[in-house]
């Protein structure tokens, strides 16, 4: 229904722009908090516009990090978990795509059974076998590495599933055009299954980027070493920090530099998803 | 430039249906077949066994006079063009065409020159570097030609290349299909429900009926010695009328359950009381003047083609239907009779129950 009524119009503005307003309103609070000094957030009324501090507050983080939060520089956590969020995303895609191609064209005993398997682990997320995990990655000498950081966190069933069903849309006489042409099982992957998924591979980069960037539970319990700090568990740690009040303005900084490279992701491979959305192949 | 050898061919899928068996055929250099049946017949699974793609369950494949039953498709020197194009849709025209010289490890310039060429003889110059969705059918399926073509093959396969495509574009494609084969001189196996497709095309016809071959010859062996009730109904549209009865005591009759019995001339073969059919083709039936043989025709509805004039109904006094084909623009009222004529030469006879042709002994 297309209609153009000025009403209309402006109601239907005036409640997207509210709605905009609400979702955009603590992003812009921490971005003004992290501008003023230790104080002015204690007191009220909450500062609505930027402060002189910004500039000390964000070179301080960056350099210097927080003293009674272990003084680690966010920089170097912002590292780390761009690290551990790259790695899962890698880890996860070429995990998933490699075993929905494995499932899909190849005939070997107990496919299914294999397939049945990957799909019940939708059922165990970390959240739920994080005891288990945790003794099989200590046993293994991986606390304290990327290595235990991330490999836990890579098997993935959704995507694997996801890969399957786009596999299965693939008409069979390209697969056999393929093998007529003298692609063995190596090059069909690399020249045509590979380009072929590229904009189901850039949504779930974008997904999984921010599902690894965000992760808070288990890097909180597999890493006590400084060195391997990632933001999201920065943030926790400088509002947990000792016994005085918390320093708002460093969280709110913290928070605001955390939210960069999602942001970066979200826009920089959202042209690429919109783009192969628009230009379907048939 | 290849020779080809079915030898009692079969295959079964795993699921157990079979679908086809004991399919042998000889198929010499530079010939053009095609493979022809109603959809379900088994056409497309032997098309998949010679250009391997699907395993032969039983028999033996030779090419050029060595079997090849084991080989990849990749090895047996055949390009294949499939009904749906199947073209890499992220590669562009040119990479559509190079992708298997590439694979294959062809110098670049011998793969630019093959490209330009083919390019030029399916008139794509202007398209190689679009993406096949930027493409209409017809440069899809041509595309798909190219693909082949610069393969320089032995062999080429059709599967059904043109049934995706509107009747004038179908039309204009087989040409260039038979001007390509003239082209490259080149053996073409082409499959294809279409018996008019399958007439205009081939040098040999191979047609099949429920996973077997009912007969293989030139279109003019079909259509004017059908080896088969099938084949007979098959080719030739409209389709051969087809009258059931008994051969009558004299020898020189049909006698039908609920119509006057039909005096022929010469001796029908069998015995007296077979139930045979009787074909005759609609274009073999005329206006009677007063020549031999006679039948009955009571109008039932009237195609008007332009060129000739479709007229159906069912032999007078009977259930059983029958077209004529006559020349030119006819009118003919519903519900009247016309008396028809036919030269005995082209009478058709078959076993009602094995659909084998009996011979006429002229008389
Ligand atoms: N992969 C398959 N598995 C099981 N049955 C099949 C398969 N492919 C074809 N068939 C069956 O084999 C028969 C012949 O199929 P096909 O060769 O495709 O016929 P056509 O090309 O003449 O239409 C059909 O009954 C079809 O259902
Ligand atoms: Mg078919």
């Amino acid at each position: 229904m297309v209609e153009n009524r000025p009403i209309l119009n402006f109601v239907t503005h005036a409640v997207l722009i509210l709605g905009v307003l609400f979702l955009c309103f603590p992003v812009w609070m921490a971005l003004v908090a992290s501008t003023h000094g230790p104080d002015a957030l204690s007191k009220s009324p909450i500062p609505l516009w930027f402060g002189g501090q910004g500039w000390d507050n964000y070179t301080q983080l960056l350099s210097a990090g927080l003293p009674a939060a272990g003084g680690v520089p966010i920089g170097m956590m912002m590292l780390n978990s761009l690290i551990m969020a790259l790695v899962i995303t890698f880890g996860k895609i070429a995990i998933s795509i490699i075993s929905a191609y494995a499932i899909v064209y190849f005939r070997f005993p107990f496919r299914m059974a294999f397939f049945w398997m990957i799909f019940l682990t939708l059922m165990l997320p970390v959240e739920v076998r994080i005891l288990p995990t945790f003794d099989v990655v200590t046993k293994l000498g991986m606390l304290n590495t990327y290595a235990g950081l991330t490999i836990p966190l890579i098997a993935s069933a959704t995507a694997t599933f996801l890969f399957r069903q786009f596999f299965l849309t693939i008409p069979d006489e390209l697969v056999e055009a393929a093998r007529i042409d003298r692609a063995g099982p190596v090059r069909f992957f690399i020249d045509i299954l590979l380009p072929m998924s590229r904009t189901n591979i850039a949504a779930l980069f974008i997904i999984l980027f921010i599902y690894g960037w965000n992760q808070y539970l288990w890097p909180l319990l597999v890493t006590t070493d400084e060195a391997l700090y990632t933001v999201v568990m920065g943030i926790q740690r400088m509002v947990n920090s000792g016994e005085s009040l918390p320093v708002w303005h460093f969280v709110m900084g913290t928070a605001v530099l955390g939210m960069i490279p999602p942001v970066v992701v979200v826009v920089a491979m959202q042209k690429l998803f919109v783009k192969g959305l628009v230009e379907s192949e048939k | 430039m290849a020779t080809l050898n079915l030898n009692a061919l079969g295959k079964t899928y795993p699921g157990g249906v079979t679908a086809a068996s004991d399919v042998s055929a000889e198929i010499s250099d530079g010939e053009f077949v095609v493979l022809v049946g109603p959809s379900g017949c088994g056409k497309s699974t032997i098309l998949r066994m010679i250009a391997g793609l699907e395993t032969i369950t039983t028999g033996q494949l030779d090419i050029d006079g060595s079997r090849v039953n084991d080989r990849e498709p990749g090895e047996r020197d055949i390009a294949m063009v499939f009904q749906n194009y199947a073209l890499y849709p992220h590669m562009s025209v040119r990479k559509n065409m190079e992708y298997g010289l590439k694979n294959e490890g062809l110098p670049k310039a011998q793969i630019a020159e093959r490209i330009s060429e083919a390019a030029r003889t399916l008139r794509l110059e202007g398209y190689l570097d679009r993406k096949p969705r930027q493409l209409s059918g017809g440069q899809r399926q041509r595309v798909a030609m190219g693909r082949a073509i610069v393969r320089q093959p032995k062999v080429f396969l059709f599967d059904e290349p043109l049934s995706n495509l509107d009747a004038k574009l179908r039309t204009e494609l087989r040409a260039e299909l038979k001007a390509l084969h003239h082209r490259l001189g080149a053996t073409f196996i082409y499959v294809t429900h279409d018996q008019v497709e399958a007439m205009s095309l081939a040098d040999r016809i191979i047609i099949m009926n429920a996973g077997r071959v009912e007969q293989i010859g030139t279109p003019m062996d079909l259509y004017l010695r059908p080896a088969t009730r099938f084949v007979a109904e098959f080719i030739g549209s409209p389709s051969m009328n087809m009258l059931e009865g008994r051969i009558g005591a004299d020898r020189a009759s049909l006698s039908f359950d609920s119509a006057p019995p039909l005096s022929l001339r010469g001796d029908l073969p069998g015995v007296e009381g077979q139930r045979i059919a009787l074909g005759v083709r609609p274009e073999h039936l005329d206006l009677a003047g007063d020549s031999a043989g006679r039948i009955d025709l009571s109008v039932r509805f009237v195609e008007q083609l332009g060129a000739d004039t479709v007229v159906h109904g069912a032999v007078s006094g009977a259930e059983v239907p029958l077209a004529v084909r006559l020349a030119g623009v006819q009118r003919h009222e519903t519900g009247t009779v016309l008396p028809l004529s036919y030269a005995p030469g082209n009478l058709h006879l078959f076993d009602a129950d094995s659909g084998r042709r009996l011979e006429v002994e002229a008389g």
